[in-house]
């Protein structure tokens, strides 16, 4: 058996799970990432990772954990590799475990696990608060290993631009740009595994890290890569509102007695302490008695958006609510809150004991992705694979707490034998591929640089980034009616032709951050318009996706992927039926679990 | 509202590794919950000096913007820290940024720390797997002792504790305390500890634990508070034992 | 696999093997030099200051004392061998780290980084003060003179601030360097050991500090509290 080297795009979870595969098996790893691996947006998960190991007594299986996630992702899965994840969990947190991830412990010395939302067991193994920087270092490390033997070489601060693909269509390898020097190369090989996690740049108001833009999956897409389920994106209701990014506040909050409200009175400028009880709006209490503050996070978030932008009630106009714990016992808050507050201290600056917490829902997962197949996470251009966020195997319309560190790790290990087995198999390598093909692509990308240098005109990227930001949180997250998501595809295409009007202040090559981003930009508005276009045609509500002119899910009609090609600018779409063979589709129903 | 208040930001610029620095400040627009990094952003929107001077949007690494990735460190106020937990209204004005001076500098507020991870791969800083198959869980482990070791590796690799060190420079080639703390972590693992002995010996080698001098600055400068000189000690005393064994019994 | 790169293109280098450190003799001279400082300079520091606290008894048994101590057998390899050498090397050695560091305390002014500094320029005032002393008091006069000599050279204020600024920079370099060590060869790991070690350590030096201070006392002003004793 030769050895065969593949190229992986991102080295988050998943990437350095398939890095790790991959390497294991023999073969070479070519690894790009636009950060230092270690610094991948993975680290910021927090509360755990499931599996269903029924340490506590319960009865948990790995089915029950199946039909949670399936149910919580309102059947929109294709049901046979979610069951195969499920049963994978168990085992995957061993192998975490041996590689030394400092996961909690019980008294006699076994992994702890604490419950989650979406389900009733002790599922979730955890390290500290900090569970998906944990992890990720433990791949970091076996990764470095690997590196250290010569069989993994990092390119970090290369940025992927495009697949090379060959006359057939099959991809020969990639182009990626250094984000130092600036320089475009083509790197060959048989097989790519893509691993670029989710797309919260479009979004701006978002819990993504700065390096989460999804530019990749867009460019794959503009090159016939098919994109699936786009409108399925995740809010977490409470966050904190920040201008350069949005931070999670736990659910646990909420769970331990505080309030949501906002002052009666819109504008109502006064200190939120000096506001009298009367003079406030619990509005969760008001409108959802039995569950109070602690409705699920779709409904929260709804909520949320309703009174903002609906009734104008935001804090002083803005979009923000009040999430007070201000009346609880401040002993009782240190205790068992302490971690959660003190994120809000160190970044607002003001205790949360002392000051009620300024929140909004930010746009936290992206649940759709790149399509790939049924068995081994290959997408439908032979030679490129896809793990992790950026494709959209595991969650259907909405994910479950603590899925999300196991899927990607469950895609990686998938992907990577399957990029050898692939690489393997085909009749003709990258080796004897016409040196033309790379040439051409190489040209093909220094030639959009060139044209993003040279153009003239009065338009800035950042600018044209927020006002993206601010169409689509405002049009195509909690809340989605046809008419807007029409009118913010028409701003998008506004921005799309703006965009060829950006006068960049610096035209260097060394270096050149807003090069680079002003590049990823135009990808951006290509997955925008593709997310508005597709949550307009998808006339029901199912999981995220909530229109309130067709609020029920519709089984009949939308029992469908959405996947989606790219033709020359616009966007083809065909409904897949979706595999439900394992567990027939139920009302899911909040109320009744 | 009485007129916008601004906030004056003084940024050393450094187009490459070979040019010269200059100092360049803007004014920003005030707004509620500023941090270092949205000044960066307004910048990058508004590239324009506070003298009505146009230039380059600065270039600064940063990515996850919650104090978990360790991307955004920099010199804040003569301080080395992470931009993202950096709030405007608690720094003095003019606010002045500088890239960290330990590590070669790419561009204005971009340096390269890839030393530390070359490190981490000459001290052996992982557990040693025999694969990823499915054989079976991990060793056991107190609770006790997890905490210490969570403590230890909640490591950013930030670079923080080498810019404060001034054993950190170019005339030595200190590791530094983070990675002399990944090796107790990594010893302390069960299976880890198996391998203590090549750790040990690697952090006797070239820029070894040898190089500390106990300035401490490390564990003030740390932003997730790791007990660096706790495991700079920890290390000191095994490498030590490591030693004295080894010359005795070999 | 790399024919089809651009060679005009910045080529990022191919995986390679890196191999563990290994270790090198730098920790070995570096342990040698924080452990002289203890043994036998340290060491050396208390009998010197125990048999110069004969001058607080009496200008007689300073003396007795003082000429005993030239008439040691095989007193200049013992002399090479416990003060000369390890001297030497660790203040050429405290030398050679020094230069190695670069003080931020303009930027970082905590308590050990002032420690840090202070350790260096102490070590630097006492290297010379030591030297001047060794060279006066064992080759210029043969390690002949007694109690009238030195409080004869003490009455001079140059050369009297001179042995107080010496004798301050050795206590104060042998406390902290005692709290130095502790944490070199891992005695103290814990913040709170760390912290125990640091305060014996400090008492130490003040310790040193004090007690060298009234030596000098004993002969300026002809002190000495102990005189009884030899009645």
């Amino acid at each position: 058996m030769s050895s065969t080297k593949v190229i992986l795009i991102g080295g988050g979870l998943a990437g350095l799970m398939a890095a790790i595969r991959v390497a294991e098996l023999g073969h070479s790893v070519d690894l790009f990432s636009v950060v230092p691996v270690r610094r991948s947006h993975s680290v910021c998960a927090q509360g755990g990772i499931n599996a269903a190991k029924n340490l506590k007594g319960e009865g948990d299986s790995t089915w029950q954990h199946f039909d949670d996630t399936v149910y919580g992702g309102d059947f929109l899965q294709n049901q046979p590799l979610v069951k195969g994840m499920c049963e994978a969990a168990p085992g995957i947190i061993d192998l975490l475990d041996r590689m030394g991830v400092t996961f909690n412990r019980t008294p006699e010395g076994l992994l702890d696990f604490r419950r989650f939302g979406g389900t009733l067991y002790h599922r979730t193994a955890f390290a500290g608060a900090t569970t998906g920087q944990q992890l990720l270092y433990a791949l970091d490390e076996q990764v470095r290993r690997f590196e250290s033997e010569g069989k993994v070489r990092k390119l970090e601060s290369w940025m992927f631009l495009s697949a090379v693909l060959d006359d057939a269509g099959v991809c020969r390898g990639v182009s990626a740009v250094s984000l130092r020097s600036g320089e475009v190369r083509t790197f060959p090989s048989d097989a790519v595994i893509v691993a670029t996690g989710g797309i919260g740049a479009i979004f701006r108001q978002s819990t993504n890290s700065v390096a989460c833009t999804g530019s990749a999956q867009s460019a794959l897409f503009q090159q016939g890569v098919h994109y699936a389920n786009p409108e399925m994106i995740q809010v977490h209701p409470t966050a904190i509102p920040g201008e350069d990014k949005c931070r999670l506040i736990s659910e646990s909050v909420r769970g331990e007695g505080g309030r949501v409200w906002v002052p009666k009175a819109a504008g109502d400028g006064r200190d939120p302490r000096t506001i009298p009880d009367a003079e406030r709006f619990y509005f969760l209490e008001e409108w959802y008695p039995k569950y109070g503050n602690l409705v699920p996070r779709d409904v929260a978030t709804r909520a949320i958006h309703k009174v903002v932008y609906e009734l104008g009630l935001g804090i002083d106009g803005k979009n923000m609510v009040y999430l007070d714990v201000t009346h609880l016992p401040r002993e009782m808050l240190t205790r068992k809150l302490g971690g959660v507050l003190e994120i809000y201290e160190k970044f607002v600056g003001l205790d949360p004991r002392d000051h009620p917490m300024k929140v909004f829902p930010a746009q936290h997962y992206t649940m759709g992705g790149i399509w790939v197949n049924n068995e081994n996470q290959a997408t439908n251009v032979p030679g490129i694979f896809a793990a992790g966020e950026c494709e959209y195997q595991y969650h259907g319309a909405n994910r479950l707490g603590a899925n999300s560190l196991l899927s990607c790790l469950y895609g990686g290990m998938l992907a990577g034998p399957a990029a050898v087995k692939y690489a393997q198999s085909i009749a003709k390598s990258a080796e004897s591929v016409s040196s033309a093909v790379y040439e051409r692509e190489q040209k093909r990308q220094e030639e959009i640089y060139d044209r993003l240098r040279s153009q003239q005109g009065e338009e800035n990227p950042i600018s044209l980034w927020k006002e993206m930001g601010e169409t689509m949180t405002q049009h195509a997250t909690v809340i989605r009616y046809n008419k807007d998501l029409q009118a913010a595809d028409a701003k998008l295409a506004e921005l799309q032709d703006r965009y060829h009007r950006i006068n960049l202040a610096d035209t260097g090559r060394w270096g050149n951050q807003s090069l680079h981003f002003t590049r990823e930009l135009g990808n951006m508005l290509v997955l925008a318009r593709l997310i508005v276009q597709a949550a307009a045609l998808r006339d029901e509500s199912r999981g995220a996706h909530y229109k309130p002119d067709f609020p029920d899910r519709d089984d009949e009609h939308w029992l469908r992927t959405t996947r989606a090609e790219y033709d020359n600018g616009s966007f083809k779409f065909q409904f897949d039926p979706v595999d439900t063979s394992l567990i027939p589709p139920r009302k899911r129903s909040y109320t009744s679990s | 509202m009485a007129e916008a208040k601004t906030i004056l930001v003084r940024v050393k610029r450094q187009a490459g590794p070979q040019d010269t620095p200059q100092w360049e400040e803007f004014s920003i627009r005030w707004r509620p919950n500023m941090n270092v990094i949205a000044c960066l952003i307004d910048i990058a929107e508004n590239p324009v000096t506070s003298d009505g001077r146009k230039t380059t949007p600065v270039s600064y690494e940063a990515n996850c913007l919650e104090e978990v990735c360790g991307a955004c460190a920099m010199v804040i106020n003569g301080h080395s820290r992470q931009a993202c937990s950096a709030l405007v209204d608690h720094l003095e004005q003019p606010i002045r940024l500088e890239p960290m001076s330990k590590f070669p500098l790419v561009r204005d507020l971009v340096v390269d720390r890839q030393r530390m991870f070359n490190d981490a791969k000459r001290m052996r800083c992982w557990v040693p797997i025999d694969g990823t198959y499915a054989i079976g869980p991990g060793p056991r482990i107190a609770p006790e002792r997890q905490e210490v070791a969570y403590a230890l590796s909640r490591c950013i690799f930030c670079g923080n504790c080498l810019e404060v060190c001034p054993k950190v420079n170019e005339h030595g080639d200190f590791v530094g305390a983070a990675i002399v703390n990944q090796v107790r972590l990594f010893n302390m693992h069960p299976t880890g500890a198996m391998h203590a002995h090549e750790r040990l010996r690697a952090v006797r080698g070239p820029g070894g634990i040898q190089e500390c001098d106990n300035a401490q600055n490390c564990v003030k400068a740390c932003p997730k508070g790791i007990p660096l000189t706790e495991s700079n000690n920890d290390v000191n005393r095994q490498a030590l034992l490591d030693s004295i064994l080894g010359w005795m019994f070999h | 696999m790399s024919a089809k790169t651009v060679a005009t293109a910045e080529i990022p280098p191919e995986a390679a093997v890196v191999p563990a450190a290994v270790p090198d003799r730098s920790y070995f001279w570096d342990k040698i030099h924080s452990l002289t400082g203890i043994i036998p300079i340290g060491a050396f520091l208390v009998e010197h200051f125990w048999s110069n606290s004969y001058a607080l008894v009496s200008a007689d048994l300073y003396n007795r004392q003082s000429s005993d101590l030239q008439t040691i057998p095989w007193r200049v390899p013992v002399e090479a061998l416990l003060i000369w050498i390890p001297l030497l090397y660790h203040g050429f050695y405290g030398i050679y780290i020094w230069s190695r560091g670069k003080a931020n305390i303009s930027r970082y002014s905590y308590g050990a980084n002032w420690m840090y500094v202070m350790q260096r320029w102490t070590g630097l005032v006492a290297f010379v003060f030591i030297g001047w002393h060794v060279y006066v008091e064992r080759f210029l006069t043969q390690g002949r003179s007694n109690y009238f000599d030195v409080a004869a050279t003490l009455s001079h204020p140059l050369y009297l601030s001179f042995y107080v600024i010496g004798i301050l920079a050795v206590s104060f370099h042998f406390g902290n360097g005692l709290w130095q060590f502790s944490n070199k060869w891992g005695l103290a790991v814990g913040a709170h050991a760390q912290r125990k070690a640091a305060w014996v350590a400090g008492a130490i030096g003040v310790l040193f500090a004090v007690v060298g201070l009234l030596i000098v006392c004993a002969f300026v002003f002809h002190w000495q509290p102990f005189q009884f004793y030899a009645q």
